[in-house]
């Protein structure tokens, strides 16, 4: 911004004019959830790196004589997780138009479907058809399936809380800004996990 | 370059007015209650410091420990069961609980204040990594002193320390210290980039960015993923001794190798996670005490830029024993060969610097001259053992033991101290006795090369590492002799360092606001910074704000003086984008570092604890983040009134 000029002799810069709610990456916890997606990120391209290498030590894969994993149930979730960025795209949408409302139905509808997504990975858990302690094949992929459920779990509790404070009356304009960080948030989960998917339901086939 | 004449004030003197109001909004409650709350990046940062420094001291007894075992064969002050507590927890404690602490506290506490800002840009989570620490670093000193210390070493190998060949609950506390300090480490670490990139004084545009602020910057880019790394690993290592995973075990397809891989790639950046920031203290001294700037900012810059990526491709040079293949060893060697050149375009800039320079030669000098000379003799035997057949050759002996504590103390301590020198007078408003400080410095150059050159003998003369004796007749007596006396000099040393800091904190001299005439912004307040640091955003106008500083630079006006308010800017360019609220202080973060200390030291015993510890962790989680009415919090615009 231009400073301007107040007294004869010295710019002043008025700042009391800017904005105290901002979008994307303007704001500070836009920043630091990235900072987080960065931290956890590599924690999960840890837990892949983990599988990929201990792949190498296996003549087969998965050793016998485990099967493969099911994937039936592995893809609905993985199928709700990416449509769980629906509502919370459209939640993001109405949070910039400051639509109470709107962000009220999309986040009840997100957080749901998210709570849905975290009791069918119970049932992805079965159909890995190996337990964590039968060889190292089964600790890799329980490791990456567990690193990420850790997170969803974490993400539906933060989710519950954000909706719950949009149906108080202390929301302030900045919970709406939230619900944007919220929602890059669930990108990075659902597409970290569609990269999980192929590495744990369908590496086991191809590697 | 203005030599003595003492520069212009960073800030306009704000109204009285202003200035009461703001010193009422920012300040702490008293007593306990403040102390348990306060979200005061300067409070918090100097805690960080302290502590670390309490456990440097007990580092420095445990090593006191093991030198008066050594100091002659045969001895038996200590058994080997207690020695392999003693030097795993040294180390261990040395990186974890010391040096990487202590380095990202410095950021802590010098960033905001260096960049033109109220706080960090995270307050409460700052807290709760200061207290994560803490709780983590108790752990570990408990567990030794209950004979439950871990005694694997600091890298706690596999399958040593595995299920089978280390029963008990000593690698678990090792594996659990790891999680909170890599969590405290890894807060940190966006607390700096946040603040770093978007809290920055107006006018301060990355070129101008000093260069401290940037080698925080780089140690932060770095430290997300290695402590991520070794947080996993370690969680790893856990499950495999605690609910029966097969990561590490050779018999159910697992690989001891991955274990060395996963730790050598977050331990070799830790190197430089210690080094950066203080090639950073040195950058931030030297102008004051050369009355130049630094030659070659762009340079260094750029330096620790390469430096922090070649960091990530130099780990297998610690496996060269573990029979990789040798093509994988060719390739370290020649990337552990390279990464000397962006540290030696650093250090000839310096040397430029020093070279062209008025120099005062303050204790502070004398421990970045005392760097030169200890860090670079570290450095040459570092280039030596990226050698696959020299490193084979001294492979597990003292020679490696000589080596990293001349790269860490020399690359890390000596510029630790010169930072501390300069700066003390910026966190107490007194200096810190120079007559004091020259003998602190005198007995730490003698006393660090008199214990750790002798053991580059030793280790040429074959004696291994971590053995708790060794027999008469080896010819290894003297040079353990020679070691141990140099202990007790450092021990001396650090004595009088610590007594000048007790003595100087109550009765040093008064230090007025910017006792060195410097050229950066942390000098452009009081010393002691009040609460807020600065009572109005400075202007920034060049590399060196103070010293750049016209008289009618422009005055900053509007941030709010009766809520806490921080000015949030451009990240590239450091224009004012928009006013962000500052979090009050609050009880939170410490009920919160409680319970995930409750949650941690239990996972040792159930994997169950992953339930209740996450049901006793979300109800304060909640209670942190739960608004006030907006009534409550006054100031803040509606939807309406405030523009997107």
């Amino acid at each position: 911004m231009p400073p301007d000029r107040r007294s004869p002799d010295r710019l002043t810069i008025d700042v009391s004019v800017l904005p105290d709610t901002v979008f994307g990456h303007r704001g500070l916890v836009w920043w630091g959830t990235v900072g987080f997606m960065a931290i956890e990120g590599t924690t999960l391209a840890i837990a892949a790196a983990a599988y990929l290498y201990l792949r190498t030590n296996a003549a087969e894969w998965p050793p016998r004589p485990t099967a493969n994993p099911d994937l039936l149930i592995p893809t609905i979730t993985l199928a709700v997780l990416l449509l769980k960025l629906i509502p919370y795209g459209l939640a993001e949408r109405a949070a910039k138009r400051f639509d109470l409302a709107g962000v009220r139905r999309w986040l009840v509808i997100g957080s749901a479907v998210g709570l849905l997504a975290l009791v069918l990975r119970w049932f992805d858990l079965q159909a890995l058809n190996v337990r964590w302690d039968t060889n190292a094949y089964g600790s890799g992929v329980w490791l990456a399936l567990v690193a990420h459920t850790s997170l969803m779990a974490t993400d539906v509790l933060e989710s519950a809380v954000l909706t719950a404070i949009f149906f108080t009356d202390r929301v302030q304009p900045r919970h709406f800004s939230d619900v944007e960080d919220t929602a890059i948030y669930e990108r990075f989960l659902s597409v970290a996990w569609l990269l999980l998917y192929l590495l744990v339901f369908l590496g086991p086939r191809v590697l | 370059m203005p030599a003595s004449i003492p520069p212009l004030p960073a800030a306009e003197p704000a109204d009285v007015r202003e200035v009461r109001e703001l010193a009422r909004t920012w300040a702490d409650a008293s007593g306990l209650r403040g102390w348990l709350t306060t979200v005061d990046h300067k409070r918090i940062a100097k805690r960080y410091v302290m502590t670390a420094f309490a456990f440097f001291a007990l580092g420095g007894i445990d090593a006191l420990i093991m030198r008066t075992q050594l100091l002659r064969p045969e001895n038996q002050l200590v058994g080997p069961d207690r020695y392999n507590q003693l030097f795993t927890v040294h180390g261990t404690n040395m990186m974890f609980l010391f040096a990487v602490p202590v380095m990202l506290a410095m950021g802590l506490y010098m960033v905001p204040l260096l960049v033109g800002a109220r706080n960090v840009a995270f307050p409460r989570l700052n807290a709760l990594g200061y207290w994560v620490y803490l709780f983590g670093g108790i752990l570990l000193w408990v567990a030794l002193l209950s004979d439950t210390g871990p005694d694997t070493g600091w890298f706690s190998y596999v399958p040593l320390s595995g299920p089978e060949f280390s029963p008990g609950k000593r690698v678990d506390v090792w594996a659990q210290m790891i999680t909170f300090t890599e969590i405290s480490g890894l807060i940190s670490a966006v607390e700096i980039i946040v603040t770093a990139l978007k809290c920055r004084a107006p006018g301060m545009t990355l070129g101008r960015m000093p260069i401290f602020v940037w080698a925080m910057l780089v140690t932060a880019f770095m430290v997300i993923p290695s402590l991520s790394m070794i947080a996993t690993a370690s969680q790893m290592l856990a499950m495999d001794r605690l609910v029966g995973t097969h990561f590490f075990n050779v018999a159910e397809g697992g690989d001891p190798l991955l274990w060395q891989h996963f730790f050598w790639w977050f331990g070799h950046p830790e190197v430089y996670i210690i080094f950066i920031p203080a090639t950073g203290f040195i950058s931030a001294l030297l102008p004051a005490f050369t009355r130049r700037p630094v030659f070659g900012h762009n340079a260094v810059v750029l330096s620790s830029i390469a430096t922090a990526f070649l960091g990530f491709g130099v780990w297998v040079h610690h496996m060269f024993a573990t029979g990789i293949l040798q093509l994988a060893s060719s390739f370290f060697t020649a990337t552990s060969i390279m990464i000397t050149i962006p540290t030696a375009v650093q250090i000839f800039c310096w040397i430029v610097t020093i070279w062209t320079g008025r120099l005062q030669f303050t204790t502070s000098f004398l421990f970045i001259l005392g760097f030169f000379v200890t860090f670079i003799i570290g450095g040459l035997t570092g280039v030596m053992l990226a050698s696959v057949p020299f490193d084979q050759q001294v492979h597990d002996s003292y020679f490696v033991v000589a080596h990293l504590h001349y790269v860490l103390l020399g690359g890390g301590a000596f510029p630790l101290f010169a930072a501390i020198y300069y700066w003390f007078p910026k966190w107490t408003g007194r200096m810190l006795s120079e007559r004091m400080g020259k003998l602190h410095f005198a007995l730490w150059l003698v006393g660090v090369n008199l214990t750790f050159f002798p053991m580059h003998l030793l280790g040429l003369d074959g004696m291994p590492r971590r053995v708790y004796t060794y027999p008469d007749g080896m010819g290894w007596t003297g040079n353990n002799q020679l070691a141990t006396a140099g202990a007790y000099v450092i021990a001396l040393s650090v004595l009088a360092f610590v007594g000048n800091v007790l003595w100087s904190a109550r009765r040093g001299v008064r230090a007025g606001d910017d006792p060195w005439v410097s050229d950066s912004l942390e000098w452009g307040t009081s010393s002691p910074p009040p609460p807020y640091n600065f009572a109005r955003p400075p202007v920034v106008q060049g590399r060196a704000p103070l010293w750049d500083r016209t008289p009618d630079a422009p005055v900053v006006v509007g941030l709010a003086t009766d809520r806490r308010e921080i000015l949030v800017t451009t990240a590239m360019d450091a224009e004012p984008d928009h006013r962000h609220p500052d979090p009050e202080p609050t009880i939170w973060p410490f009920v919160a570092a409680i319970a995930v200390s409750v949650f941690f030291i239990a996972l040792m015993f159930t994997p169950w604890a992953v339930v209740f510890g996450s049901a006793l962790l979300f109800p304060p989680l909640v209670a942190w983040g739960w608004p006030r009415r907006p009534n409550q919090a006054p100031g803040v615009t509606t939807p309406a009134e405030g523009g997107a």
